[in-house]
């Protein structure tokens, strides 16, 4: 199996097969086009989305449910086509893709980019940062929102 | 805000070389030509705030990230949470829960 260092997680060893291609990048990182999902189960639901070509740069993210359990696609005709859906419909989170939300830490507290999820076609792994245009979401959604109940 | 009446086909110009015109009027969507010098960057506004937003989410350590969540999960542990000298998060933060 080959191999990677990270600045994260030190030397990982990966199946090519889970590889994540994003065809256009991110926006701000427009030449980082594979990212390795990694998990570990201590850190569970959280998902890394390590960099294969910057061994520094790595992605935090959380399941988008566990953000929002009523959180609904809206993904535009030209992203559709890049994970290779047709435009007429939102693909099914869970069962056609897997949809992420970026984490940043704030001095304030952790938030999520609502704004713009990572969408994963679970057939083909190609992926975007589905950029929603209608700024229905936040792009910086406290994860701890003042007043909710710690667990 | 100033606010401009066109038509399709019509343009507006801001200074002296960037050019806006009104390419297609849909009914919920209207396309745009914009001419502008090469190094004007011109991005729809979503696009830079997450390009923004995934600058400093890049900047955010994973570990850094695990520790603040568990500071705000399980506030109770806070006082065994330790960072060892790689900056890891140890493995026995969870572990008191």
């Amino acid at each position: 199996m080959p191999e990677i260092d990270t600045t994260n997680f030190g030397t990982i060893s990966f199946a090519p097969e889970s590889i994540f291609e994003f065809p256009n990048g991110l926006p701000g990182f427009d030449e980082r086009r594979r990212f390795l999902p990694v998990q570990n189960p201590r850190t569970a639901p959280l998902l890394f989305l390590q960099s294969l070509e910057d061994p520094a740069l790595c992605f935090t993210t959380l399941p988008i449910w566990v953000v929002d359990p009523h959180y609904r696609l809206h993904i535009t005709a030209q992203d559709l086509e890049l994970l290779g859906f047709a435009a007429n419909r939102q693909p099914r989170i869970g069962s056609e893709v897997l949809c992420l939300a970026v984490l940043s830490l704030r001095p304030a507290g952790t938030t999520a980019n609502l704004l713009a999820p990572v969408v994963v076609n679970l057939k083909n792994y190609k992926a975007v940062q589905a950029v929603s245009p209608e700024l229905r979401y936040s792009h910086q959604q406290p994860l701890f929102p003042e007043g909710a109940a710690a667990c | 805000m100033l606010i401009m009446s066109r038509r399709r086909g019509e343009s507006i110009l801001i200074g002296d070389d960037i050019e806006i015109v009104i390419a297609h009027v849909g009914r919920s969507r209207v396309k745009v030509g914009i001419r502008a010098p090469r190094e004007t960057i011109v991005v729809a506004r979503e696009v830079k705030m997450v390009g923004e937003e995934n600058l400093a989410a890049a900047r955010t350590p994973a570990a850094a990230v695990l520790q603040m969540l568990l500071s705000q999960l399980l506030p109770e542990v806070h006082t065994f949470t330790a960072v060892d000298d790689e900056g890891s998060v140890r493995q026995d933060a969870g572990a008191k829960n």
